[in-house]
């Protein structure tokens, strides 16, 4: 029975922490744009992080190794500190908007501009990250975020014309906007679905939590349940947008924007709904991409992480969490909009997507580290031809927002 | 026996008896026995290891930064004598616990000036 509640618990946390301010911001301006032209996308994504996150999962139980430990390894110390470069800088401004999705969220409860709560939100952040148990961190925010059915509860009580839903899930297309504009928003979408720091912060958890071989169905379980289960939270997202915006209305620009369709549904309950939701999923999210940024550095550089141990015996760890969450809050008190930031994280997640995945890819078919546990073919498969899917999105994503101008 | 320094050892975790995480294997000492046969006489660890493995303007940048964050003038790297060394599988372990070796610099420089001055920092969040 422990077991099974610590099986369910492990899903729901999986869930949670699926979503983030970038699906938020994308989702809902996917559906407000376009309808649900842009279902295929979250399917797409959702099936390629399965994918993937399994094959992190099973290389941090089998081996003890984070994924992100063994890429040097693999890579070179240059290749690899390259990576290191991007993919830090990608996750700090990836936490900075995080972080601003937390002050929009109080600002939406409060009436208090986010900007006062920016700094109060990094100070809660870090000491969360300082003092909660592992554990207990990612069930709190993981359960709390599953307030977000609120979004695909109102969906019955909206006046929603499923046909309609349904035929532009299947026929839709550019909607009046541009295909420019259609493809920045998808491969906008597809970056928010498959964010690098979701594998960085998985594989690094495992390795938090002690796998072992033994754990490896449980490891299974919650992605294969709970990614699809927070796809299918972005995807109702994408859905009461469609429902309450499209064709005509604006784009979603703020959260406010965004928590509209509850609203329109249930009302100040909604509103109070979709702003517990919208808190506990971005705060969740700035506590995994701090982690996610820390993580990064010191598995690169060997040194000693994890909340495992107590914070003066991982310094250099500590001290990196530290200077990152700083470096996000710096970023918001620039006074960039939170949304326009979280777009710009997007294009930007877009661009280093294979350096995150084509090293799991590597060390996954790596009998050093896996002996017979190494990907079968159907994974392979999946595998490289979701690579390929990221390659192609990865290219794409400047060349799109330079000539859509981030895709107006 | 017989190794592939720059496949099994090179860039690998280091790993102390109890499991805590010590470095990597930055670059590596050789040394000559009696009959002029080179062997791997230690493991070095550390960012100024690294750094000058790396060379050029980036590896100089490692090396300046971990020598901003030390107390004595130049860093120099922990180095580890292979007789330490209890097996290489996904990792290198050694016998020795990490209390045996000498502590990183910039690990003790950033515990006394930042860390150790947070309450709290003695305990561990689990």
């Amino acid at each position: 029975m422990r077991k099974l509640l610590a099986a369910t618990l492990g899903v729901l946390s999986a869930v949670g922490g699926f979503v983030d301010i970038g699906d938020l911001v994308a989702a809902s301006q996917a559906g407000a744009r376009f309808g649900m032209a842009h279902a295929w996308v979250l399917l797409l994504g959702v099936m390629g992080i399965c994918a993937y996150a399994e094959m992190a999962g099973r290389v941090a139980a089998v081996s003890g190794r984070a994924v992100f430990d063994l890429v040097r390894e693999r890579l070179g110390p240059r290749v690899a500190l390259l990576n290191l470069v991007a993919s830090y800088l990608v996750t700090v401004l990836t936490l900075a908007a995080e972080l601003g999705g937390v002050g929009l969220a109080l600002q939406l409860a409060s009436g208090l501009s986010y900007l006062l709560w920016v700094p109060v939100a990094a100070a809660a952040v870090w000491l969360v990250l300082w003092r909660m148990r592992f554990q207990l961190m990612e069930r709190v925010f993981g359960l709390a975020g599953l307030a977000l059915v609120g979004f695909a509860v109102a969906l019955f009580w909206l006046p929603t014309d499923w046909a309609a839903l349904g035929r532009s899930a299947a026929h839709g297309g550019a909607a009046g906007q541009g295909w420019g504009a259609y493809w920045f928003v998808a491969v906008a979408l597809f970056a928010s679905t498959v964010s690098p720091y979701e594998v960085f912060f998985f594989s690094s958890g495992g390795v938090e939590e002690r796998w072992s071989a033994a754990d490896l169905a449980d490891a299974r379980s919650s992605v294969l349940i709970g990614f699809p289960v927070g796809g299918f939270l972005a995807l109702s997202l994408i859905a009461t947008a469609a429902v309450v915006y499209h064709p005509g209305g604006p784009s979603p620009d703020s959260l406010a924007q965004v928590a509209q369709p509850a609203v329109l549904a249930f009302g100040a309950a909604g509103l109070a709904v979709a702003t517990l939701a919208f808190f506990a999923v971005t705060f969740g999210a700035a506590l995994e991409t701090g982690l996610s940024a820390a993580y990064a550095a010191a598995q690169y550089f060997g040194w000693q992480w994890g909340k495992w141990v107590s914070p003066r015996e991982a310094a250099r760890f500590h001290s990196v969490l530290l200077v990152s969450v700083l470096l996000g809050m710096l970023v918001l008190l620039t006074t960039v909009n939170p949304v326009t930031l979280t777009e710009y994280m997007l294009v930007l997640s877009a661009v280093v997507l294979p350096l995150t995945y084509l090293p799991i890819l590597i060390v996954a078919n790596d009998r050093t580290y896996l002996g017979d546990r190494v990907n079968g073919p159907l994974a392979n498969l999946l595998g490289v031809v979701f690579l390929l899917v990221i390659v192609v999105a990865s290219v794409a994503a400047v060349p799109l927002a330079v000539v859509t101008g981030m895709g107006r | 026996m017989r190794m592939q320094l720059g496949r099994q050892l090179l860039d690998r975790q280091i790993v102390d008896r109890d499991g805590r995480l010590v470095g990597k294997v930055d670059d590596v000492e050789f040394g000559v026995d009696a009959d002029g046969v080179p062997y791997v006489a230690a493991l070095l660890t550390g960012q100024g290891a690294l750094g000058q493995r790396i060379g050029g303007r980036i590896g100089r940048l490692l090396v300046a930064v971990a020598d901003r964050f030390t107390e004595e003038r130049a860093v120099t790297p922990l180095r580890i004598p292979y007789r330490l060394v209890e097996r290489v599988d996904s990792a290198v372990r050694l016998r020795a616990c990490l209390g045996d070796l000498p502590a990183s610099p910039v690990e003790q420089w950033l515990r006394r000036h930042l860390i150790d001055r947070i309450p709290g920092a003695d305990r561990a969040g689990g």
